[in-house]
């Protein structure tokens, strides 16, 4: 196989956005998730409130509410991070909004802080499906599981 | 080309939940199809159009199809925002 065929055929590598324990999204009890309607991906079980962009792009939407964030890597790729599950009900409440919609970010700059405690406290969930919601454009995605990463570790890893 | 307007009454708008439902129930037909909510027109197939056209409660959307299954479409997503935003 030449170079070009190596670069060609080269996966997309996601990082993590948290600190966490990633799990299987089939294991997030939200149906949306859980079922994959909104696509494929992982769910990390934070430890630390802080979402990094998992990789260069551009934000796409961050929610008024701060509870999510959608954005368009450099390479395609359309990612969706929800910060727990039905967490639009706080309406803001134990969210700050760092990035803003269409900004360039880096791999790695903060997006959302999420006080996670605050956000446990009202009494939701605070697993964190990180999908991909242009799933159909690829031929594979897969995601690290039953493991504990730090945000900017390789979390997803995508065939084109 | 048919469409209609519906003015969003869900507290939430849309979000991840409903942008995923819709998806789902359009992307099996033929026709384009869009939710315009005046200041952006999403592409009603597309999750993170969908998400980042910005619907709230009191946004008034202009749903619109556009093909050879336009008329089904119209009615399967009126039934949607009626039922669900």
């Amino acid at each position: 196989m030449g170079l070009f065929d190596a670069f060609k055929k080269k996966d997309i590598v996601i990082s993590s956005p948290m600190k966490g324990r990633c799990v299987s999204i089939k294991s997030v009890s939200d149906p949306t998730f859980g079922d994959e309607i909104l696509g494929k991906g992982v769910a990390i079980v934070p430890e630390d409130g802080k979402v990094y962009a998992p990789a260069d792009g551009v934000i796409t939407t961050i929610f008024p509410t701060g509870h999510a964030v959608g954005m368009t890597t450099n390479d395609g790729v359309e990612l969706l991070i929800h910060v727990g599950l039905d967490t639009v009900a706080l309406k803001g409440e134990g969210f700050r909004i760092i990035g803003k919609d269409e900004q360039k970010v880096k791999k790695g700059d903060l997006l959302i802080e999420a006080d996670l405690e605050k956000i446990k406290g009202a009494g939701y969930d605070v697993i964190t499906p990180v999908v991909v919601c242009n799933t159909d454009e690829y031929s594979e995605i897969l995601g690290h599981t039953d493991t504990e990463v730090n945000a900017g570790d390789e979390l997803l890893n995508i065939k084109k | 080309m048919k469409e209609f307007k519906y003015t969003i009454k869900d507290e939430l708008g849309i979000h991840a939940r409903p942008a995923g439902l819709l998806v789902k129930l359009v992307t099996p037909f033929q026709s384009k199809i869009t939710v315009d909510t005046g200041t952006k027109a999403a592409d009603a197939k597309k999750i993170m159009a969908l998400m980042g056209a910005g619907a709230k409660k009191g946004t008034v959307v202009t749903c619109r199809a556009e093909g050879p299954d336009e008329a089904e479409a119209v009615t399967a997503l009126k039934k949607f925002f009626e039922e669900n935003l």
